[in-house]
């Protein structure tokens, strides 16, 4: 019932008026009903005029609190708006909806987007004139303070306005107008843009001395540039080295030229290959890791390398300690199937992976990578050599496609090619198991018959989630692993 | 008098109108209207909506906010309105504030939410320590350590619109319909509904007392000039407001992707 009489009251179906409001401190008051009906719509209604501009400081501002530089708009450029601090201490707001999408033109001012922040929706209008170039984010998305929200192409030049006498001129005359009281109410009487303003600002300038050559008296990008070097105003705030002068007044090379910016702090916004590590390693860190770490002797695998070298036909094959660790790695795993399973916390299951998928981190200059060889219980030594070697040229260019990283059951970082002797690796969720190689070092040992010999020994680390596998187990996995390694014959005795 | 007088004519006008049990979602509807397509400034005044109704912001998952079984079952109809902010239940005992203003309606006031809620918690403040320990505690107004008004905005490009639930009165079994929200002020300290609200109606003698005192407290920053009805038909305001009312069909969809 109730929902039925609220119905009616939809706007989108109703036409009709608020026709009896109680006035509190009225004595002749009709009872109001639920049944009250809502304000009409009518198109009749006198447009709005935008008089009301003044100084506008808008959801932007010219400095953002993350010192990420404001792009100076200059004719055909291409900049980033973001979303920027407003010295609240918000952190982060709900992109609610855009009011543009890529492609549109945009003018000075023009509503872009409303985002939320805890009790307030705040419509986000365009600091320049241009054409949107690409949008960053969706409705319902979180946006940082000082993420980029989209990208404007702008069309805006101050030496441009002054001469152009095109058409485009007459049609947007008025929006100049409005341009031109927006920033006459900023200074008291100069004309200029806000960009002109900025660069006005960051040479220390009072932009009211200096004589403007654009039209209606406009002080222009270049009027600023030619009085920083008439009055020899040097750059001494600007935070970059961009800006410091190489010359000083008579136009000789500046001695004793420093650069400032091996000094400075630099951003460097997270993407790609480290942004994922970030995300996967926040979510590693809360899992109950456990560690455990046992010596391999590869003195019989070194011998095992040698061999295949010797007897290698193909140039193009570089053989490697790994595809054997790898293979052998699969089959310790057969028989220790919970090594290579995956944890299911909503249905309190462990699902037993029937594929080895063995991942193999990779360090490349954009970043750390885990790509993995599929079914490795499937293929020949020689195939895990060549499919590594693949994974590997495609990791170093950064042409790995997503079913090379997803889909592995286990991890094995050979870390201790760079160098190390122990580590504590963080499992490649949702895996329950990695594997860190340690250096191989030559060291002393002794063998059966007692006698001190020169050994190639590696410590391995493995980490493991403590929620699916004990120390036990790892153990005993370890131990299989250990043997198939130091006794290579075990392998063919094996191998399937 | 005359300096009284004539300082009072420097005042912006701000158009008065007073209404006592318009349902909520009628004044929502004309209060998007008013901010989007109007260009005065405005104080809406209602005491009381007919029935209990929760108000949800802009954003934000009914099923976090709502306990969805109860409402469905009980029939409460449940409106998202166009200002961010938290979850309300309303109902007749609940007192309607809303100011919209243009962005040179208060001086020197830049248009983010925090000066906004902040001038507000002072016209507010003016109007209340009379009667209580008025203050702003993070968005809330509280009476010592409780809650008794809640709030939510919206700016655009040259408006701002802050509207506030004061609670005269409420029925405390009304509060169990509202889950803990998942982002909750650091004040709040976990308290359940009944430790963390007051009742306006303990500390204010009447609800004609604190009209009139909030009307001279607005009356320091604007010349209040009543709006008959008539007037506001009379306006013809072309805007389709987005402040709706979730349907029972909606809610049960919602019911249903959580449980499933």
């Amino acid at each position: 019932m109730a929902w039925r009489r609220l119905a009616r009251l939809n706007l989108s179906r109703s036409r009709s008026r608020i026709t009896s409001l109680h006035y509190l401190l009225s004595n002749t008051s009709p009872d109001l009903s639920s049944e009250s009906l809502t304000a009409s719509l009518y198109s009749q209604f006198p447009k709005l005029t935008a008089t009301s501009i003044s100084h506008d400081r808008r959801w932007y501002s010219y400095s953002t609190n993350l010192g990420q530089a404001q792009a100076i708009s200059s004719g055909g450029e291409l900049v980033e708006v973001p979303l920027a601090q407003t010295g609240e201490g918000i952190a982060e707001c709900e992109l609610l909806k855009w009011f543009v999408q890529q492609g549109d033109h945009v003018e000075e001012f023009q509503r872009l987007c409303e985002v939320q922040s805890d009790k307030a929706t705040i419509e986000i209008t365009s600091r320049f004139k241009g054409q949107i170039h690409q949008i960053n984010f969706n409705p319902g998305d979180i946006v940082k303070v000082g993420e980029t929200l989209l990208k404007i192409l702008t069309e805006h030049s101050e030496s441009d306005s002054s001469e152009r006498t095109s058409p485009f001129d007459v049609e947007t005359s008025s929006a100049d107008a409005q341009n031109q009281i927006q920033v006459s109410s900023f200074s008291g009487g100069v004309l200029s843009t806000p960009a002109v303003r900025h660069l006005a600002k960051q040479h220390n300038l009072d932009i009211n001395q200096i004589p403007g050559t654009g039209k209606d008296g406009r002080v222009l990008k270049e009027d600023v540039l030619n009085y920083a070097i008439n009055q020899g105003h040097i750059c001494k705030d600007s935070p970059s080295t961009d800006k410091v002068e190489l010359f000083n007044e008579k136009g000789e090379l500046r001695g004793n030229f420093v650069s400032t910016s091996a000094y400075e702090d630099k951003t460097i916004p997270l993407r790609g290959f480290h942004r994922a590590m970030v995300k996967s390693m926040t979510l590693a860190v809360q899992v109950p890791h456990f560690h455990y770490l046992e010596e391999i002797n590869f003195s019989a695998l070194v011998e095992l390398k040698e061999a295949f070298k010797n007897e290698n036909k193909d140039q193009n094959i570089k053989h490697t300690f790994l595809p054997f660790l790898i293979k052998s790695l699969s089959m310790a795993l057969t028989k220790f199937p919970l090594m290579n399973s995956s944890l299911s916390e909503e249905t309190s299951e462990v699902i037993l992976k029937g594929c080895h998928n063995i991942g193999v981190a990779m360090a490349t200059e954009y970043g750390l990578v885990v790509p993995n060889i599929k079914m490795v219980q499937s293929l020949s030594v020689l195939e895990i050599t060549k499919e590594l070697s693949r994974l590997h040229e495609l990791a170093t260019h950064n042409k790995l496609n997503t079913d090379d990283v997803t889909g592995g059951t286990i991890t094995l970082s050979n870390i201790g090619a760079i160098g190390g002797k122990f580590g504590s690796p963080l499992l490649n969720l949702p895996e329950v198991a990695i594997i860190a190689l340690g250096r191989i070092q030559r060291l002393p040992r002794f063998d059966e018959d007692g006698n001190i010999y020169p050994a190639s020994v590696t410590n391995v680390t493995i980490g493991a989630d403590h929620r699916v596998v004990d120390g036990a187990t790892v153990a005993r996995f370890c131990n299989e692993w250990k043997n198939l390694i130091e006794k290579p014959q075990l392998l063919l005795l094996h191998m399937r | 008098m005359n300096l009284h007088n004539a300082k009072k004519t420097a005042l912006p006008i701000m158009n008065l109108v007073k209404m006592q049990g318009v349902p909520i979602l009628d004044q929502l509807h004309l209060e998007e209207r008013l901010l989007r397509s109007d260009f005065k400034n405005w104080c809406i005044l209602n005491v009381g909506t007919p029935q209990p109704t929760i108000v949800m912001g802009v954003s934000g998952k009914p099923s976090e906010l709502v306990n969805i079984k109860s409402v469905i079952y009980n029939q409460v109809p449940v409106i998202r309105r166009f200002t961010g902010g938290g979850t309300v239940i309303v109902d007749k005992e609940t007192i309607f504030v809303t100011l919209i203003c243009s962005r040179e309606a208060v001086p020197l006031l830049n248009l983010y939410p925090q000066p906004i809620m902040s001038w507000t918690g002072t016209l507010y403040h003016d109007a209340l320590s009379d009667f209580g320990k008025f203050h702003l505690r993070e968005n809330d107004y509280v009476f010592n350590n409780l809650k008794f008004g809640g709030n939510a905005q919206s700016i655009t490009k040259n408006r701002w619109i802050h509207h506030t639930s004061f609670l005269w009165d409420y029925d405390v079994k009304n509060m169990d319909y509202l889950k803990h929200p998942p982002r909750s002020p650091k004040y709040r300290l976990e308290r359940s509904h009944e430790e963390f609200l007051c009742k306006m109606k303990y500390f204010v003698p009447s609800k004609l007392i604190f009209i009139e005192k909030t009307l001279n407290s607005l009356q320091k920053h604007f010349v209040l000039r009543p709006i008959q009805a008539d007037d506001i038909n009379a306006l013809n305001i072309p805007y389709a407001p987005s402040s709706r009312l979730l349907t029972k069909e909606e809610l049960e969809k919602e019911l249903l992707s959580t449980t499933a």
